[in-house]
């Protein structure tokens, strides 16, 4: 429950396929990759003002990834808390254009979604051992 | 007429946020796409001048995970008419002893459920396409 | 029984709680009042007992807590009256049920005490003697993204993290924050009955998330005078107002002055869930 000092945050990803796989990249990183090692912030609680969320956020480093290029999870933390000690664009990683595909539900997930899942979670991991490194 | 805009509240730790989401998913994606859509809840509080163009003044529906009610409120504060407004454990007592998932995936379980709350939702659109509220 | 009534036993073949619904249910079908409900014929033709149901009040009897029957009816939207599920009714003797359909002293006692507890006439909520108070604060500790609040005074704490807070003789009793945050949205309430007495320290009933059943561990004895009905609708006030609106049970308490002594106050149970809280995080 009470998980460790640096914080994902995921886009809420609705509208695109970049949302799907930013989401499932951050639930990756806290199930199997830094398990019990994360503290996975929400969204739209964070937006709401609810909970502890961005308080959290304004103590400890916190990692966005977003599904598209409007950043949305970034410009949450930035407006709200304090600068991102990291952010991924999961259109970078994949492309504007099929991140921009549409929504994607959980069901119909292929192996080349699972691919993008994979890379976007390591870039993740990526930062998220820099960050521990330097504390 | 604009389509009628169903919004996730897709909380990413618990099952209940991907309920809200693969239900919404099921609606817009698979039983109504003519009728309705659905838009980021991202995009509507950090207020995308294009999401809040498409919400203020529009008839919406809401699946929240929980009783924080983050999408309920949202799209209230940005002006959208919230026709119908559920939460996934509103109709949980019938699904007492099933194992729905993690935030991560849904079990056989949890599909049947998201379908159970897609169906309420259908029933929302066709009411709000008749005229009642 | 005066009145016309509807049994609905379970369908469990499996295992030895399913039986003894089943006996239940027939034991009750040898009076004229009473009609026994099969589930299955009720799942493929409702109709079927359509006057039955009508005419009577429902009572469902689940085998264990998968509560087959229980769905059903509610599936089908029938009114229920009243619920007794065997595999609880077993744990109350301390009866171990298993798997093995069985006809024993046990399995006798269980059926006896079901039958007991639905002939027995349900005792009445009594007006609330409960004097609330006008408003209460609360101290906060934050540890991570989670913010733990406890009020500042007149709540008493077991370590089992359950509340209690007196006026007069009567108090009430709830789960402090901590549990409602480690549990995640509470789902159901499964309450005491009205009537019950119980010591300090025994089951109170208990509270169920997606992650967890949470026993409540009572803080005091006394006697079950009242549930917070609300809660059956809305479980949710459980996590939002846990001290206040999320209160559980109301009690008339039989020696307050006793049960103190084992006790936290408000700042000792505050740094007990501190090092608590902190011990978890090593």
């Amino acid at each position: 429950m009470l998980g460790n000092r640096i914080g994902v945050i995921s886009c809420s990803g609705e509208e695109c396929l970049g949302g799907t796989i930013s989401r499932l990249a951050v639930r990756k990183m806290m199930e199997e990759l830094k398990p019990g090692m994360v503290s996975t912030l929400c969204l739209p609680l964070f937006i709401a003002g609810d909970g502890g969320e961005r308080e959290f956020a304004e103590k400890y480093p916190t990692i966005a990834v977003d599904g598209c290029s409007k950043c949305c999870a970034k410009r949450a933390i930035e407006k709200y808390s304090s600068a991102v000690a990291g952010s991924i664009d999961v259109a970078e990683i994949i492309g504007e254009a099929k991140a921009l595909e549409k929504p994607l539900s959980t069901r119909y997930i292929t192996d080349l979604h699972m691919e993008y899942v994979n890379q976007t979670a390591a870039k993740t991991c990526e930062i998220f051992d820099e960050i521990l490194a330097k504390q | 007429m604009s389509k009628i805009k169903v919004i996730p509240c897709s909380g990413i730790g618990k099952v209940f946020g991907l309920l809200a989401r693969e239900s919404v998913l099921m609606v817009t994606e698979e039983k109504c796409p003519d009728e309705c859509e659905t838009l980021c809840l991202a995009h509507v509080v950090t207020g995308d001048d294009e999401v809040v163009g498409k919400i203020n003044g529009e008839n919406c529906i809401t699946m929240d995970g929980c009783a924080k009610y983050c999408a309920k409120k949202s799209v209230e504060e940005t002006g959208g008419i919230v026709v119908k407004s559920h939460k996934v454990p509103d109709y949980i007592k019938a699904h007492r002893g099933e194992e729905h998932g993690t935030g991560t995936y849904l079990t056989d379980d949890g599909w049947k459920y998201a379908e159970e709350l897609a169906e309420i939702m259908v029933e929302d659109i066709k009411e709000i396409k008749a005229g009642v509220n | 029984m005066s009145e016309s009534l509807c049994v609905l036993p379970c369908n469990g073949l499996d295992k030895c709680a399913g039986d003894l619904s089943r006996r239940v249910a027939q034991e009750m079908a040898k009076s004229e009042e009473v009609e026994l409900i099969c589930p299955v014929l009720l799942n493929q033709n409702k109709s079927r007992y359509e006057k039955a149901l009508e005419a009577g009040s429902l009572t469902v009897i689940d085998g264990c807590n998968t509560r087959c029957a229980s769905k059903l009816a509610a599936d089908l939207e029938l009114a229920i009256k009243e619920k007794v599920n065997v595999s609880e009714v077993a744990k109350s003797l301390d009866i171990k049920l298993g798997i093995e359909i069985r006809e024993d002293q046990d399995t006798q006692a269980v059926i006896q005490a079901v039958l007991g507890k639905i002939n027995s006439s349900a005792a009445e909520q009594v007006e609330s003697e409960f004097v609330e108070p006008e408003s209460v604060e609360y101290n906060t500790f934050s540890h991570g993204k989670f913010i733990f609040k406890v009020p500042k005074a007149n709540y008493y704490f077991n370590e089992n993290d359950c509340w209690v807070t007196v006026s007069g003789n009567m108090a009430r009793v709830g789960v402090s924050d901590y549990v409602q945050q480690n549990l995640s949205d509470i789902l159901y309430v499964d309450p005491p009955e009205i009537g019950d007495e119980f010591e300090q320290f025994d089951d109170l009933g208990s509270i169920e998330s997606s992650k967890a059943v949470f026993e409540i561990v009572s803080p005091v004895a006394g006697t079950v005078v009242a549930v917070n009905a609300g809660l059956s609708d809305a479980p949710e006030q459980v996590n939002e107002s846990p001290y206040e609106k999320g209160w559980l049970v109301e009690v008339r308490l039989s020696d307050f002055e006793e049960d103190q002594d084992l006790l936290h106050d408000c700042p000792a149970y505050f740094e007990f869930l501190k090092r608590k809280v902190a011990e978890i995080d090593v």
